[in-house]
């Protein structure tokens, strides 16, 4: 089955194409924040590269954060819209997922860290088993500063991947048993997503398109401010 | 008989999750509109984050009604016009990432439509035949726009407004009262049980030109309230509503004699008011020109008229490229 990734969730977005041949074709562009410019044009490109017609897609997978809100909503709006369009099934996958799964082999306790602006991180902890990696702790936002308090305590050696690792490397830097996967791993790929769905294509891991809920973790400002005069 | 030509339609530049199936520019064969009006109500008014949050939830499934309620398929639809400005960016950015996408999968031309041109269309949807010149009132939450329509993309900007757009207003003040949100409809309503007459509130650059301001009208609401607190909530609502309507009715009758034109055109979401309404069609009685009030659902937003708009621009402009993105402060397209 040949399946089309879609990733916006951080400064870089991406598509890929490719099923069981692995993937057939990728583009990716971080510059501007271009995101709903360059992703529709980026469907054709690809495809047009891997010699596919749209009507061979026989799933869409998409990046559902967390990640940058606006980026990430044009990723999940295009790819629910060309699923559905197609009449096809959709795949989700965390971004965290995925940075986790670009190091998949590492035999540290992986913790991909994307940057989440206003001074705090998204992140969440993984371990290598065979055939992929394993997610052991919930995702969270967390202020730096928090994250490194927390991995300083683990007596195990750490590899951080993502963005939000490279941001502020001054602070997770400073832990000796921290290690970084460097900035050419930096974006979740949407390579990686293709890899990391088509197992779960293989298995009908699938939903309707308006069953994607994007994984935001961080409340709107203005229901935060709801919630306290709520409560208070 | 030449072919029918369809177009979809998609709308969510502000609260409104909305898609339309149009065919040759005013036959609405569907018209959906998911409204978060409730989702925003506990926070006064419009949450981006929010608003965007929804989008991205309704799209989908407010695009496959509009196909279903007009009874057609995806090789029925000729053009996919959707808003790309002006708005929220976050909330335009979902119906544009959509748009463009079905425009990709389904090989059908991408429309790219301005909003403000779109209010414009809503009248032509139950009144293809409306003769030009028209004067138009645009009035809604965002905009105060006085527009003299001389063809199809020919505009002149007569006039806006200099600070609060006339709904902005009508939301300020019902906050002020505690009367909730929106303002609009609450205050309309209000207005119908008091007396216009009750409190004389000032009619700022009546008289001058073609440009608005509300902020000042809002301020002496709030003075007289506070100076007079026994006054009847619903007597304030009638008389602010009155000088509001007052203002805009003066300058929109002045534009249509000025510059001869067969009529007068309410547009947007104050133009769902019912004394605006009223007043418009009594002056064109009076001056003997053609009044024009489309029905309520057209006035706010929808998104029929994007499709209505969007046939025009199809024919005049040909499709838009798929690296097209979203401005949220577009400028009308006025050449004056
Ligand atoms: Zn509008």
């Amino acid at each position: 089955m040949l399946i089309l990734g879609i990733e916006s969730a951080t400064s870089q977005v991406g598509v890929a194409v490719g099923g069981h041949e692995g993937v057939l074709a990728s583009a990716h562009s971080a510059r501007d924040r271009r995101h709903a410019e360059n992703l529709t044009p980026q469907i054709r490109f690809v495809c047009e590269q891997a010699r596919v017609e749209l009507s061979e897609i026989g799933c869409v997978a998409v990046d559902i954060g967390p990640g940058l809100f606006t980026g990430l909503r044009v990723g999940i709006a295009s790819a629910m819209a060309v699923a559905h369009g197609l009449g096809v099934p959709m795949i989700g996958v965390s971004s965290l997922d995925l940075g986790a799964f670009a190091v998949e082999h590492s035999r540290r306790l992986i913790v991909p860290c994307y940057d989440a602006r206003r001074g705090e991180v998204f992140a969440a902890q993984y371990r290598s088993v065979p055939g992929g990696v394993q997610r052991v702790s919930e995702p969270t936002v967390a202020t730096p500063d928090e994250l490194a308090a927390e991995l300083m305590a683990m007596s195990e050696d750490i590899l951080m991947v993502g963005d939000g690792s490279e941001r502020y490397r001054d602070v997770f830097g400073a832990i000796s048993h921290i290690e970084f996967a460097g900035t050419s791993l930096q974006y979740p790929s949407a390579r990686s997503l293709v890899e990391l769905s088509h197992p779960k294509a293989l298995r009908e891991e699938f939903v309707a398109p308006n069953e994607i809920v994007p994984m935001y973790l961080r409340l709107p400002d203005a229901e935060i401010n709801w919630k306290t005069r709520a409560s208070a | 008989m030449t072919k029918r030509e369809l177009i979809l339609g998609i709308e969510t530049s502000c609260d409104e999750t909305a898609a339309a199936v149009v065919a040759n520019g005013h036959d609405v064969l569907s018209n959906v509109v998911s409204s978060q009006i409730d989702i925003h109500a506990r926070y006064g008014g419009v949450v981006p984050e929010v608003a965007s949050r929804a989008h991205v939830e309704m799209m989908t499934p407010v695009i496959a009604q509009a196909m279903v309620e007009a009874g057609v398929d995806k090789d029925d639809i000729d053009a996919i016009a959707c808003t790309v400005g002006p708005g929220l960016i976050g909330s335009l950015l979902i119906g544009v990432s959509s748009a463009k996408a079905l425009s990709l999968v389904w090989d059908k031309p991408f429309v790219a439509v301005n909003h403000l041109e779109a209010h414009l269309y809503s009248s032509f949807l139950e009144e293809p035949d409306l003769e030009l010149p028209v004067v138009v009132l645009l009035v809604s939450g965002g905009h105060t726009m006085l527009i003299l329509m001389e063809g199809h993309g020919q505009y002149r900007l007569l006039g806006e407004t200099l600070d609060d757009a006339a709904g902005e207003a009508y939301d300020k003040v019902a906050r002020y009262l505690g009367l909730g949100y929106p303002g609009g409809p609450i205050i309309d309503k209000m207005a119908m049980d008091g007396d216009p007459h009750a409190v004389k509130f000032p009619r700022a650059m009546v008289n001058d030109g073609y440009d608005f301001s509300f902020s000042g009208l809002k301020t002496s609401v709030v003075n007289y309230v506070r100076k007079n607190p026994d006054v009847a909530d619903v007597d304030i609502a009638a008389s602010f509503q009155e000088a509001v309507v007052d203002v805009l009715l003066t300058k929109a009758r002045r534009a249509v004699k000025e510059f001869g034109a067969t009529g007068l055109c309410l547009a947007g979401g104050v133009a769902a008011n019912s004394s605006l309404r009223e007043r418009t069609l009594d002056l064109a009685i009076e001056d003997g020109i053609k009044g024009f009030v489309p029905s309520r659902s057209m006035c706010t937003d929808n998104a029929a008229m994007i499709a209505a708009a969007g046939w025009w621009r199809f024919h005049s402009d040909g499709p838009a490229s798929l690296d097209h993105g979203a401005d949220s402060s577009l400028r009308f397209p006025s050449y004056a």
